[in-house]
């Protein structure tokens, strides 16, 4: 049978039909419920995306203040009053241009910390002990007190700390211990995460010459470098030997340490031995220290003509 | 055409069914009609057939033309059932009046024959729904509870990723001494233990080879590679904070409780840094250094519950790692490095008889930076004793108390002349009575409840 036009509906829905018409409000519910369940599962999946990395608190590491502290450790036993008096005329002059603030320690004061071990060991409880007197001080420069400032013009910041100043200094992915050390420095390192610039010579790391940023890094490193057993140890050279142990064995420490030519916190003196290549003073340098001096103990004659050369600068700068 | 309808009567009365008479009513009516073909008849014959029929439907009240049909069963229901089926016609609706909004809403009503109808109707119709409702309640409490807990628990919200479970397991395994069967029964079920702790709150696990290795060996850095696999673990689970190590002679004893509920949502009530608080070992707290910051120098360190990094639990002879947390963080990183040290090693390795753990006790005392990150926890929140550990009295600082549901019960020392699988063995049947589920709980009342009947009842027989 053919059909001109298909039948016409009835006007009346099927029994069948009738069901539509309350679910209709339910299919409504169930869609808002629907969505919102979907909504609610998406955002804990969301959440749980984004914030679980962000669930490991970083701990704050330094202090955000600017300054720096220079700690000279002296040791009144074994130095003359004239000696002192120089070397702390060198660095008073140095702070001032500047606006430093200078820490000096005395040897004494650490005896009973150091127990039998060298006296040299003094430094890491000196440089303990400036940063807590100066918990806001962003920097804290240990310099031997065997060791001049021969360029008082030159201020730390526009020298070595200045961000681009010191990416462009850092050593990456040299031996940690010359010459021929296993442990590299990291290829990777960045600027801001340095804590601890320190140089080398012709042998070891030099810690007569480091700066330390102020921080829980700081609090760890001098912790670990002051530990009983390694005072005990008998390392031949005392604390340099210790750290250029704890610098090779513990990478939490290679990884905040940045190594920089040693001319430019640490030229030696020309007839000290030992220096590295290109690690002998030339003129216009931060540092001249007097590393046949310090080995000596004493006072250091090879120290006055440049004592005088920056008597002269200082007047004229 | 619905069957129920009646012939048509026509305009003067009477129907225009031919050759109706009075005694014909075994006849079957005509369908239809056709008034071309019969209507000469019906004129003719029409008057005597309407007076018939009106005498006979005095007689018999209703359809006098259907009187005598009603012999089947159907004949005799049909109004009945027509008058209960529905009707799909559009009948006005009682009130007169139809909404034409909603159009058909009054088919239902109309049809259903009164209040009472229509009632039966919605509650047998909302009866099926509530069943309905309930089945697929039930069907999806089922199927989708668990799940939704799981994923809540594994969600930042619940908060389950934060927590790695690391369990050492195969000790020295394969090298040191022959496995035999109790060893494998403690490695399997205390696997399973964790496994299932974990997987109940979202915890991740991670169970390590502590396999003995060349790298471990003796002179150079044997029990070590605990700080090795924590930081290897670290590694796995980049979003997880706090990594909870646990030896293999452990136990879980209450999988219903959480390690947020018992520790870390309350961790500054229950943590104490001022070891002078519980100190078997002696240690001189605070430091009394001059040169040191007063964090070096706290009693308490910072006293913020947020630079807490490591939790542990002392015993009688002092600190003890069988279970211990640490949480990822710088410091963390540092304690690990720092905690072997060759030099270190090398003089105090014939020293430090419990190895790393005696390396960390030193630590602790020589190294200040250490103690303002450390919290100790009571013995009992991680790392209850067992009678036999530390003394054969039951000190209640110390060993296991059933009844306060204490979370984890480590067999320190069971190595050594002491029965580990036997000590397992009893906590884990301890454990299991302790978690039963709901069910298991109403069945063993009731069959104890009968027990009792029937032993009472055995008695009286006696």
């Amino acid at each position: 049978m053919q059909f001109a036009l298909p039948p016409r509906k009835s006007p009346h829905p099927l029994p069948s039909a009738r069901s539509t018409r309350l679910p209709y409000h339910r299919r409504k519910q169930l869609k808002t419920v629907a969505v919102a369940a979907i909504a609610i599962v998406t955002i804990l999946y969301l959440l749980s995306y984004f914030t679980s990395s962000n669930s490991t608190s970083a701990v704050a590491s330094s202090a955000s203040t600017s300054g720096v502290v220079i700690v000279t450790v002296l040791d009144r036993k074994v130095l003359s009053e004239s000696f002192i008096k120089k070397i702390v005329t060198n660095r008073e002059d140095y702070a001032k241009r500047h606006g430093y603030t200078n820490f000096f320690a005395s040897t004494s004061d650490y005896e009973d910390a150091i127990g039998d071990s060298p006296r040299s060991w003094a430094t890491l409880p000196a440089v303990r002990h400036a940063l807590a007197q100066n918990p806001s001080s962003k920097y804290f420069f240990h310099l031997s007190a065997h060791a001049l400032i021969m360029n008082p013009t030159k201020s730390l910041k526009s020298h070595l700390l200045d961000r681009s100043k010191l990416e462009s200094l850092m050593m990456k992915d040299v031996p940690v211990v010359p010459p021929d050390s296993i442990i590299k420095t990291f290829s990777h390192l960045k600027e801001k995460d340095v804590d601890l610039i320190v140089t080398r010579d012709g042998e070891d790391l030099s810690p007569g010459s480091f700066i330390l940023k102020n921080g829980d890094f700081a609090r760890y490193f001098l912790d670990l470098w002051f530990d009983p057993l390694f005072r005990s140890y008998g390392f031949a050279k005392a604390e340099t030997h210790g750290l250029d142990h704890i610098i090779q064995w513990h990478p939490t420490v290679l990884a905040r340490t940045a190594l920089v030519p040693q001319r430019v916190l640490n030229a030696y003196s020309k007839d000290s031995p030992g220096a590295g290549a290109d690690g002998t003073y030339k003129d216009g340098d931060l540092v001249l220290r007097f590393p046949g001096c310090e080995a000596k103990g004493g006072d250091c004659d090879e120290l006055d003509p440049y004592y005088m050369l920056w008597q002269r600068k200082a007047k004229n700068g | 055409m619905s069957l129920s309808r009646s012939p048509s009567p026509h305009a003067g009365g009477g129907w225009s069914s031919p050759g109706l008479t009075p005694g014909s009513g075994s006849s079957t009516p005509v369908r239809g009609y056709s008034p071309n073909t019969l209507a000469p008849n019906s004129n003719t014959k029409g008057n005597s057939t309407w007076a018939a029929a009106k005498a006979k439907s005095n007689e018999v009240r209703g359809y006098p033309s259907f009187a005598t049909r009603n012999s089947g069963f159907f004949s005799r229901q049909k109004k009945k059932i027509s008058n209960q089926l529905p009707s799909f016609n559009g009948h006005q609706s009682p009130h007169g009046y139809v909404d034409k909004d909603v159009y058909g809403r009054e088919r239902w009503r109309s049809s259903a024959g009164g209040a009472r109808g229509t009632l039966a109707i919605l509650l047998r119709r909302s009866r099926v729904r509530i069943l309905l409702g309930v089945f697929l309640a039930c069907l999806a409490y089922i199927c989708l509870w668990g799940p939704l807990v799981h994923l809540y628990r594994r969600s930042p919200l619940g908060g389950g990723r934060k927590f790695v479970i690391i369990l050492g397991s195969n000790v020295e395994g394969g090298v040191m001494e022959l496995k035999g069967a109790r060893e494998w029964a403690i490695e399997r079920n205390s696997i399973h233990n964790k496994q299932e702790y974990a997987t109940h709150w979202g915890y991740e696990i991670e169970v390590v080879n502590m396999l003995a290795k060349k790298r471990y060996s003796h002179e150079w850095r044997e029990s070590w590679e605990k700080g090795d696999v924590i930081r290897q673990t670290m590694r796995k689970y980049p979003h997880a904070e706090w990594f909870w190590w646990l030896d293999l002679n452990t136990w879980i004893m209450e999988r219903e409780a959480s390690l947020q509920g018992e520790i870390f949502n309350s961790l500054d009530e229950m943590v104490y840094r001022d070891i002078n608080d519980n100190n078997p070992l002696n240690i001189t707290h605070p430091l009394p250094e001059f040169y040191l910051d007063e964090l070096g120098r706290a009693l308490e360190g910072d006293g913020r519950t947020d630079s807490l990094q490591m939790l542990l639990t002392q015993d009688c002879s002092g600190f003890n790692l069988g279970s211990f947390f640490l949480r990822r963080s710088l410091w963390t990183d540092r304690l690990l490095d720092a905690w072997w040290d060759p030099v270190m090693y090398e003089q105090m390795h014939m020293d430090w008889v419990h190895k790393e753990q005696d390396a960390f006790k030193y630590i602790y005392q020589s190294q200040p930076w250490i103690r303002s990150s450390v919290g100790f926890l009571p013995q009992r929140s991680i790392n209850a004793f067992p009678v036999g550990a530390c003394g054969d009295q039951n000190d209640p600082a110390v060993h296991y108390q059933e009844d306060e549901h204490d979370l984890v019960v480590n067999m320190a020392g069971c190595t050594f002349g002491r029965d580990c699988w036997a000590e397992i063995y009893n906590f884990r049947e301890i454990a299991n009575y302790n978690n039963r589920s709901v069910w298991e709980k109403v069945h063993d009342a009731i069959s104890s409840a009968f027990e009792g009947l029937f032993g009472s009842g055995d008695s009286a027989g006696e």
